[in-house]
């Protein structure tokens, strides 16, 4: 057991392999990922509650998104998806250089996502569309459509964090790609890296149907 | 075991190609689909069914639920049990509560108090002053 830790660096004292390590580390992973859609679930449940109440309002309201920068955000996300996932498949064949350019073109992705979200904020803010009651949209009044708004903002806010954390984690992934970190036999942080960044593209494809198209 | 660990990825370039290329289809489609006459609660279950396929294929292929199986699984699996729960009592609670029991206004409210003093939902300019309904 010595002479595989001195020979694998990056095994911890308390695991005899780097595979049960790897099997620890996903499980850890997965398991916060859990807490992660139970935390959205609650907003989606808040959404389904309201969305029940006033189904005339919610579909008047989502009139109002912007179904194109939301359709382009989608593609810009599952891109995303795609290359961070070919990202983690040359960290495992031990190519330096593809896992940082496709983890760079992946943060690219997200911050494309950023700036278009930005944009229809904008939008949403000069035409007087704020949450709740700060709502004043002339063009579009009655019960229930403040609670699309507020749902909205509250809900494509959450997930723009996410993607922000997102673009941090694999930022700081890359950097320890850059530096030689990751080898074929050890590439985990990629891997649990890009599982975050699955999960927000994963949230991403249910809130883009319920509040753009429905 | 140690060789099934070894195994790793099945999956290549071409199989995560193919995946994002479904994924771009079944986008198009729920955008397509959503311009369909149809009656609202059709638009609705389309669109959950094609978000769920996508989500999927996003967790079977992207996230490697395919190759990595057992305990993994079984935490995906509960977490979506947790939601179904959730979200499903919880609307069962509303659609089955006696009508002023629900916010004023909503759906079960029936047409005639809706008409009578909701303000209206229309597209020409409403009266500015005249705020939401204070929840």
């Amino acid at each position: 057991m010595s002479t595989e830790a001195a020979a694998t660096p990056n095994l911890a004292h308390h695991f005899p392999n780097l595979e049960q390590q790897e099997h620890a580390a996903r499980l850890g992973m997965w398991l916060f990922l859990a807490t992660e859609v139970l935390l959205f679930t609650v907003l989606f449940t808040a959404y389904s509650v309201y969305r029940f109440l006033f189904p005339a309002a919610f579909a008047a309201a989502s009139e109002l998104a912007h179904v194109a920068i939301g359709a382009t955000n989608t593609l810009v996300l599952i891109t995303s998806s795609l290359t961070v996932a070919l990202a983690i498949h040359a960290a495992r064949q031990g190519r330096r250089k593809a896992t940082v350019a496709l983890l760079a073109v992946t943060i690219a992705f997200g911050a494309a996502f950023m700036v278009l979200k930005g944009v229809e904020y904008a939008h949403h803010f000069a035409d007087g569309q704020f949450p709740g009651r700060y709502y004043r949209y002339p063009g579009l009044q009655g019960p229930g459509v403040s609670m699309y708004f507020s749902l909205y903002f509250l809900m494509t806010g959450l997930h723009g964090l996410h993607v922000l954390i997102g673009m941090g984690v694999l930022t700081w992934v890359a950097l320890r790609a850059a530096r030689g970190d990751f080898s074929p036999s050890y590439s985990t942080p990629v891997e649990l890296g890009g599982l975050y960044w699955h999960l927000v593209d994963l949230i991403w494809i249910f809130l883009f149907p319920l509040f753009y198209l429905l | 075991m140690a060789d099934a660990a070894h195994a790793r990825s099945h999956f290549g370039p071409a199989h995560y190609l193919a995946v994002w290329g479904a994924l771009v289809l079944l986008t198009a489609a729920t955008v397509g689909v959503a311009k369909v006459e149809m009656p609202h609660w059709a638009h609705v279950t389309v669109a959950l069914v094609i978000a769920t396929g996508k989500a999927g294929l996003v967790a079977l292929f992207f996230m490697h639920l395919w190759e990595h199986g057992g305990a993994i699984r079984l935490v995906l699996v509960v977490s979506v049990l947790f939601l179904v729960l959730l979200i499903g009592l919880v609307l069962a609670d509303n659609a089955t509560r006696f009508q002023y029991a629900n916010p004023p206004y909503s759906e079960s409210w029936g047409e005639a108090p809706f008409e009578a003093v909701a303000p209206p939902m229309q597209d020409a300019p409403a009266k500015l002053e005249k705020e939401a309904e204070p929840r």
